[in-house]
C-alpha cells in the first residue's frame, strides 16, 4: 500500500488527455442530446402516430437497452448497414441516444410539473397554446427540471468510461493502457477513480445546491 | 336574472342557462346573469356555492357543460364546437383577476405587463413597456418594475395582476376573490384599486368575500348557494332586508362574526 | 435461422446478468443500512465520516470500481473472480445510492408520527419495526425498484472484467459472426423485456399500498 500514493501522483498528470476526451464527449452528448430530449418530451404525446411512435421508440429503448449495449451497437452494428464511422462518433451517437432518451423524461416530468396557476393565467390573457408553451411551460419547465437534468450530466459523465470498450481514448482507457503497460494497475484506476471523482462530486453538489434554490423560488 | 340597472345601457356580459356537473356533483344549475355597461356585480355566497365557477366559465377557463356566454359581442355556446379564434377574442375582452395573482414567476414584473401585450395584441416591445409603466405607475409600483414577482408583497403582486389585465384593454374585468389570500390590510390596497376602476366605469364582476366592497361598491348583488343564483338586486335592499332565507342565514354566518 | 441463433447466444447470458443483479442489490441493500444509519447520525464526525463514502462511491463510474477490484486488489497471491469483482464492486456503488434513497424515504415520514410515537411509549425497535419503517418503505419502493432495473442495466458493465453474461456473449456473437447489429438489437429487447415485470410489480405494489392508506 505504501507505495500506491507515489505511483498514483506519477500517473496522474499523464491521464489528463483523457479526462479531457471523456468532458469533450460529455459535452457532446449533452449538446445533441438535450434538443433531441426536448423534441421527443413532446413527442411521446405528440397527436401525430409517426411522430409519437419513432419518439417512443427512442425513449423507450434509449431508457431500457443498457449505455453499454448502445454503444456496442453503434460501433460494431453500424457498419453492418455500411456506415462506418469513428470510435468517438459512434461513442458519441450512443451517448446522444441515452442522453435523449432520459432528458425527454426529466424534461416531461418538468412541464407537468408548472404549477396550473400559470397556465391559467396565460390562458385568461388569450394567450395562444403556441405562446403558452414557448414562453411559460417549456421555460418554467426547463427550469423545475434542471436539478434532475444536472444529476443526470454527472450519471453521463460517469458513463462516458464504457466507451474504453469501442476504443475512445478517453480516460478509462488511458488508465487501462497504462495498468497493462506497467502492470500498476491498482495505481492507475485509482489516478482514474480519483479524476472521475473530482468532476463527479463537485457537479452532483451543485445540483443539489441548485435543487435547493429552486425550492426556495416556488 | 338580473335586470339591466337602466334600460339605456347595453349588457355587455350575458350569461345564459349555464350547467356544470363533476361525475354526479351538480356545481352549476341552470345560472344565468347579465351584467349592463359600467356596473360592478358582487358575487357572494357560502364557498361551495358555485360562484367561482361561474367566474370562471365565464372566460371559458373551465367549460360548462351547457349554456352560453356572450362577453362584448363575442358569443359562445356550450353545446357547440368553440373556435379557438373566438375563443381568444372572447378572453382578450375579458380580463381575469386570481385569487393567487398567477402571476409569471420567471419574468420581471415590468415582462409579466408587457408580454401578453406583445403576444396577444402586437403591440411592439417599446409600446408594451411604455404602457406598462403608466400602469404601473398608477398603481403605485413604478419602482418595482425590474423585480422579479416573488420579491414583491401579496398586495404589490395582486396591484401588479390587475396591471397586467388592465395593459389588454379589456372591455370587461372578472376578480376572482381578489384579497382572499391577503391580509386585511393588505388587501386594502387592492380594493382601493378596484373601487378606482369602478369610478372610471369599468365593468367589473367580483366575487368576492368581503362585505364592506359588496355592500358599499357594487351595483348589482348576486348571492349564489348550491350551484345556482338564489337572490339577486340592489345590495342595500338585500343585505338589510333578504327575501330568502338561505341569504339570510348566510349574511348572519358573516355579519355577526 | 439466424435470428434463433441470435437469441440462443443472448439467452447464455441470461443466468449471469439475473445473478449479478440479485447478489449486488442484496449486497447493497445490506450495506445501505449502517450508511442510511451513518448519514442521520447526529454526531458530526460520524456524518462526514458516511457523507464521504457516499460520495466517493457515487462518485467513481462502476467499471473503474470493477477494474480496481478485478485487477488492483489481491490479498496474497489471490485474487478475485470476475463474477466476485463484479458483485462486490456494484453491490458498494448500490449501497450508496441505496442509503440515498432509503435516507429520503425516512425524511418523508411526517414528524408528526414520531412525536406520536414517542408520546405513546413506543420503544426504539417497536418504533423502526411498526411505525417508520413500513412508512418509509412505502415511499421507497418506487426509486427502489427504479434503481434496482438500473442496476439490471449495469449489470452489463461486469462483461467489462469478462463475466459471462448477456453483453459479453452478444459481443462474442457480434465478433465472430460481424452480424452487431442484430445481435445487440435483440439484448437490447431482452433487457427492456426484463425490467418491464420489475416495473409493472413497482407500480402494483406502489398502487396497492397507496390504496391501502387512501384518505
Amino acid at each position: 500500500m505504501k507505495g500506491l500514493f507515489p505511483d498514483v501522483a506519477s500517473i496522474l498528470p499523464t491521464l489528463f488527455g483523457g479526462l479531457q476526451v471523456s468532458l469533450t464527449l460529455t459535452f457532446l452528448s449533452l449538446l445533441f442530446g438535450l434538443p433531441l430530449g426536448l423534441l421527443f418530451s413532446f413527442g411521446v404525446i405528440a397527436q401525430n402516430r409517426a411522430f409519437r411512435y419513432v419518439s417512443v421508440f427512442f425513449v423507450e429503448v434509449g431508457r431500457g437497452a443498457p449505455a453499454l449495449v448502445l454503444l456496442q451497437l453503434m460501433y460494431y452494428g453500424l457498419p453492418n448497414v455500411e456506415i462506418t464511422l469513428s470510435s468517438l462518433a459512434s461513442a458519441c451517437l450512443a451517448l446522444v441516444w441515452t442522453t435523449a432518451a432520459y432528458t425527454a423524461e426529466l424534461i416531461r416530468g418538468g412541464i407537468q410539473a408548472v404549477p396550473a396557476a400559470e397556465i391559467e393565467g396565460s390562458d385568461a390573457l388569450g394567450m395562444s397554446m403556441r405562446d403558452r408553451l414557448r414562453f411559460i411551460e417549456i421555460p418554467q419547465g426547463l427550469r423545475i427540471a434542471l436539478p434532475s437534468l444536472m444529476g443526470f450530466a454527472v450519471l453521463l459523465f460517469q458513463a462516458t468510461s464504457l466507451a474504453y470498450t469501442v476504443a475512445v481514448p478517453e480516460l478509462m482507457s488511458q488508465a487501462y493502457s497504462t495498468g497493462s503497460s506497467t502492470f500498476k494497475y491498482l495505481p492507475a484506476f485509482v489516478a482514474a477513480g480519483l479524476l472521475y471523482l473530482a468532476i463527479s462530486v463537485p457537479a452532483t453538489w451543485l445540483s443539489v445546491l441548485a435543487e435547493k434554490r429552486l425550492s426556495r423560488h416556488l | 336574472m338580473v335586470q339591466p340597472a337602466s334600460t339605456t345601457t347595453e349588457n355587455v356580459i350575458q350569461v345564459r342557462h349555464l350547467a356544470k356537473s363533476y361525475g354526479d356533483t351538480v356545481v352549476l344549475r341552470d345560472v344565468s346573469l347579465a351584467v349592463p355597461e359600467g356596473s360592478v356585480t358582487a358575487m357572494i355566497g357560502p364557498s361551495g356555492a358555485g360562484k367561482s365557477t361561474v367566474l370562471r366559465c365565464m372566460n371559458l377557463l373551465e367549460k360548462p357543460d351547457s349554456g352560453e356566454i356572450e362577453i362584448d359581442g363575442h358569443a359562445i355556446n356550450a353545446g357547440e364546437k368553440i373556435s379557438p379564434k373566438n375563443l381568444a377574442a372572447l378572453r382578450r375582452s375579458a380580463g381575469m383577476v386570481f385569487q393567487h395573482f398567477n402571476l409569471f414567476p420567471h419574468m420581471t414584473v415590468l415582462r409579466n405587463i408587457s408580454l401578453p401585450q406583445e403576444r396577444v395584441l402586437g403591440r411592439n416591445k417599446d409600446e408594451a413597456n411604455t404602457k406598462s409603466m403608466e400602469l404601473l405607475t398608477r398603481m403605485g409600483l413604478a419602482d418595482k418594475a425590474d423585480h422579479y414577482p416573488a420579491r414583491c408583497s401579496g398586495g404589490q403582486q395582486q396591484r401588479i395582476a390587475i396591471a397586467r389585465a388592465l395593459a389588454l384593454g379589456p372591455r370587461v374585468m372578472l376578480f376572482d376573490e381578489p384579497t382572499s389570500a391577503l391580509d386585511p390590510e393588505v388587501g386594502v390596497e387592492v380594493l382601493e384599486v378596484m373601487k378606482e376602476l369602478a369610478s372610471e366605469g369599468m365593468t367589473m364582476v367580483v366575487v368576492t368575500h368581503e362585505m364592506g366592497f359588496a355592500a358599499n361598491v357594487s351595483d348589482e348583488l348576486v348571492v349564489m348557494a348550491d350551484g345556482g343564483i338564489i337572490e339577486s338586486g340592489d345590495p342595500h335592499q338585500i343585505m338589510s332586508d333578504p327575501q330568502h332565507e338561505r341569504t339570510r342565514r348566510f349574511l348572519r354566518a358573516v355579519l355577526e362574526r | 435461422m439466424i435470428g434463433m441463433q441470435m437469441l440462443h447466444a443472448v439467452a447464455l447470458g441470461l443466468p449471469l446478468t439475473i445473478l449479478v443483479t440479485v447478489l449486488s442489490l442484496g449486497l447493497g441493500t445490506v450495506l445501505a443500512l449502517p450508511l442510511v444509519a451513518g448519514l442521520r447520525s447526529g454526531n458530526r464526525a460520524v456524518w462526514l465520516f458516511t457523507r464521504g463514502i457516499v460520495d466517493l462511491l457515487r462518485g467513481i463510474p462502476p467499471v473503474v470500481w470493477l477494474f480496481i477490484l478485478y485487477y488492483g486488489v489481491s490479498l496474497g497471491a489471490l485474487r478475485m473472480s470476475a463474477l466476485q469483482a463484479a458483485v462486490i464492486g456494484l453491490g458498494l456503488v448500490s449501497a450508496a445510492y441505496l442509503a440515498e434513497i432509503f435516507r429520503g424515504a425516512i425524511g418523508s415520514v411526517h414528524q408528526g408520527q414520531w412525536e406520536a410515537s414517542s408520546a405513546l411509549g413506543f420503544r426504539r425497535g417497536a418504533l423502526w419495526a411498526r411505525i417508520i419503517g413500513p412508512q418509509a418503505w412505502r415511499t421507497a419502493i418506487p426509486a427502489y425498484t427504479a434503481y434496482g432495473i438500473g442496476l439490471l442495466k449495469d449489470s452489463s458493465i461486469a462483461s467489462t472484467i469478462g463475466v459471462a453474461e448477456i453483453v459479453f456473449f452478444s459481443n462474442q456473437y457480434a465478433r465472430q459472426s460481424g452480424e452487431g447489429i442484430f445481435v445487440f438489437f435483440i439484448a437490447a429487447g431482452v433487457y427492456i423485456l426484463l425490467s418491464m415485470p420489475l416495473g409493472m410489480l413497482s407500480r402494483h405494489l406502489d398502487t396497492k399500498l397507496r390504496k391501502a392508506v387512501a384518505r
